[in-house]
């Protein structure tokens, strides 16, 4: 269930299997739409993967050399920053921009490996926004970046949880959202439910991330495949995300997923759905658990190869 | 944990078998090492040693059930301790391995750019990486012909999507009816009046604990706007802090410059003569800051200098 194709066209088949240790994949998926694209993030429910996604969707495009302004809208509770290990070297936040104690290309974190990744803070913890053109904030801070010098390709919103003044603040730039969820009905119907606010702000670009599929419960039906997740939403997948232990390690490490090398099964699937987001593509295709041949050999040799 | 599991299968394998065969020949050393009234009796009679080994015996079995067991099967627990030592010294080396592996990969720089400790360019994910397709690379194999898919060495099934346009656009309509929303553009905390231009339908009421609650607002909106589209220079309200602090600096030399020549008045002719010079000097650092300001151009020598916020108040100080 973990992942799937792109595209299933016989024009992007693999390149003969003439070399098999190489693989002859392209290196890099083309950019669809003008920049810089917004994108929020959003569930409805807390705690789904919403900042894990931001993060890594975020760190694998500057990867991908297209530079990305990861907002961290999350007033309250702000952890993108501790995601990308950037958390001691935030000090100046899109608060004290509005004040005008710094300017906005001075709040913006940029990251020390990943040239193309930048954070930005809404406000620290324990400070508060000005309530009267707070909501306005990101907007101002999207239009900026748009007429900076450089632009950058990609502004990610990481949205907080609920549906009150914070995710109105976040949602308010965007064009497109990338709507996480787990899959069971809890965060669906929260899920249901922010898809329809966004459509009613004008916000049609909705794609879906299943995330913490555990393909063994799919397979035992104790869990809601991705394919039921999008038969009840009604709206396209950008990915689908098994549970995996190393995403609380790269939490902890403060690297996101999508740089571990070698590469785990929840990084790999969000690698994928960047180059979906990029490429505005969708799954045509999901991966159900079936029949279960041991492959132990490959992983026992794979040890030993390095 | 590794090299300790190692000491003790060690232990297990070398000291047990020495006191069993020299229990036989020389009673001595199990004596000394067990029973300190053995040392008293020690050269009496033959009798009284097979005694004494009987109690030996007897507390060697009372001991742990490790030292029972090792009592018990000394032949085969050679062979047994062998097997364990090399079986434990090969974890042992496998981990060692894996330790080896990880900190070549990803687990050393982990630990350094955890908490920000990594300064020096972040080496594990700062060498250039060869982007490897995330559809069609060693652990994600797509096969079309029988739609399967083997990724990470296991095989899966691929189900293709089924949602439709159609059903897409149906689903769109069911929310629109259900949901009925307008976001809100104008926040206001709970309590306050509605103010007479504002549409009451684009208000969020926001209680006054809400992190977007900030008790006053310094700046107005249109201020605050500029700021965030400002591209370069010293930010607004640094650079108002600024001119406060220039302005207050010259009314306080102003105010050195009229008491310092009232006191050279009352002063003897040396003491004027040195503080004169030191005035002079004062005044002259006074005037070129008038000057500067009355060029119309009152901080952009120091923004030039130092757009920064720190160093900016830093050189307001050493002035
Ligand atoms: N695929 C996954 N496998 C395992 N654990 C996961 C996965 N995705 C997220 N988690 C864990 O779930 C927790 C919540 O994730 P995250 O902080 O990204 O959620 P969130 O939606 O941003 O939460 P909040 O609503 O509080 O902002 C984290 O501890 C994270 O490690
Ligand atoms: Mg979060």
């Amino acid at each position: 269930m973990a992942f799937a194709p792109r595209l299933l066209l016989p024009s992007r088949c693999p390149p003969p299997a003439s070399s098999p240790a190489r693989h002859g994949g392209r290196t890099a998926p083309e950019l669809s739409g003008p920049t810089p694209r917004v994108v929020v993030v959003t569930s409805g429910k807390g705690g789904v993967g919403k900042t894990t996604t931001t993060a890594n969707l975020a760190a694998s495009l500057a990867r991908l050399s297209l530079s990305a302004v990861a907002v961290d809208a999350d007033a309250g509770l702000r952890n993108l920053d501790l995601l990308l290990g950037l958390e001691n070297r935030v000090h100046l936040t899109a608060a004290d921009v509005l004040a005008g104690d710094c300017r906005l290309d001075q709040a913006l974190v940029r990251h020390r490996a990943l040239h193309d990744l930048q954070l930005l803070c809404l406000s620290k913890p324990r400070s508060k926004l000005p309530l009267a053109f707070g909501s306005k904030t990101l907007t101002w801070v999207a239009d900026a970046l748009r007429r900076a010098a450089n632009p950058p390709a990609f502004i990610l919103i990481d949205c907080p949880a609920g549906v009150d003044a914070g995710f109105v603040t976040a949602i308010a730039p965007a064009e497109e959202a990338v709507l996480v969820t787990t899959p069971d009905i809890t965060a669906l119907r929260d899920a249901d439910r922010v898809a329809g606010l966004l459509e009613c702000d004008g916000i049609k670009d909705i794609k879906i991330i299943v995330n913490r599929v555990r393909p063994d419960l799919v397979k035992g039906e104790d869990m809601m495949s991705a394919l039921d997740v999008q038969e009840m939403l009604g709206l396209p997948l950008l990915g689908v995300v098994p549970e995996d232990a190393e995403v609380i390690r790269s939490t902890n490490r403060g690297v996101p997923l999508v740089l571990n090398d070698p590469p785990t099964p929840a990084g790999l699937a969000l690698e994928q759905a960047t180059w979906r987001l990029v490429e505005r593509d969708a799954m045509t295709a999901v991966m159900v658990e079936e029949q279960e041949r041991p492959k132990k050999k490959a992983g026992f040799f794979s040890f030993f190869g390095g | 944990m590794a090299p300790a599991s190692v000491a003790v299968s060690l232990s297990f394998r070398v000291v047990p078998p020495r006191p069993c065969r020299r229990r036989a020949r020389w009673p001595r050393p199990i004596r000394a090492s067990s029973d300190g009234s053995g040392v008293a009796n020690g050269d009496r009679k033959v009798g009284a040693l097979e005694g004494r080994v009987g109690d030996l015996r007897a507390v060697v079995a009372s001991v742990p059930p490790a030292v029972a067991a090792i009592k018990k099967n000394i032949g085969l627990n050679f062979i047994a301790g062998f097997c364990l030592g090399i079986t434990l010294l090969a974890a042992v080396a496998r981990q060692v391995i894996i330790r080896i592996h990880e900190r070549d990969n990803k687990g050393s720089v982990a630990d350094l750019i955890r908490r920000g400790q990594l300064k020096s360019g972040q080496r594990g994910i700062a060498k250039p990486r060869v982007y490897d397709d995330p559809f069609n690379n060693p652990l994600v194999k797509i096969d079309e012909d029988t739609s399967t898919a083997q990724v990470f060495g296991k095989e899966y099934r691929l189900a293709p999507i089924r949602l439709t346009k159609e059903q897409q656009a149906m689903h769109q309509k069911r929310r629109s009816r259900t949901y009925q929303w307008k976001r809100p553009t104008v926040f206001l905390k709970e309590g306050d009046s509605l103010p007479p231009d504002v549409d009451p339908d684009t208000v969020r009421w926001i209680p006054v604990n809400h992190p977007f609650a900030a008790a006053s607002t310094e700046v107005d909106e249109e201020t605050a706007k500029q700021n965030v589209y400002q591209k370069d220079g010293v930010p607004s309200r640094v650079k108002a802090e600024h001119e406060a602090l220039q302005t207050r600096l010259e009314a306080s030399n102003n105010v050195n410059k009229f008491s310092s020549s009232q006191r050279n008045m009352q002063l003897s002719d040396r003491q004027l003569r040195l503080s004169s010079n030191e005035s002079s000097g004062s005044r002259q650092n006074s005037l070129s800051g008038t000057v500067k300001n009355q060029n119309g151009q009152p901080t952009l020598e120091s923004e030039k200098r130092s757009p920064d916020n720190n160093s900016q108040s830093k050189s307001l100080e050493e002035q």
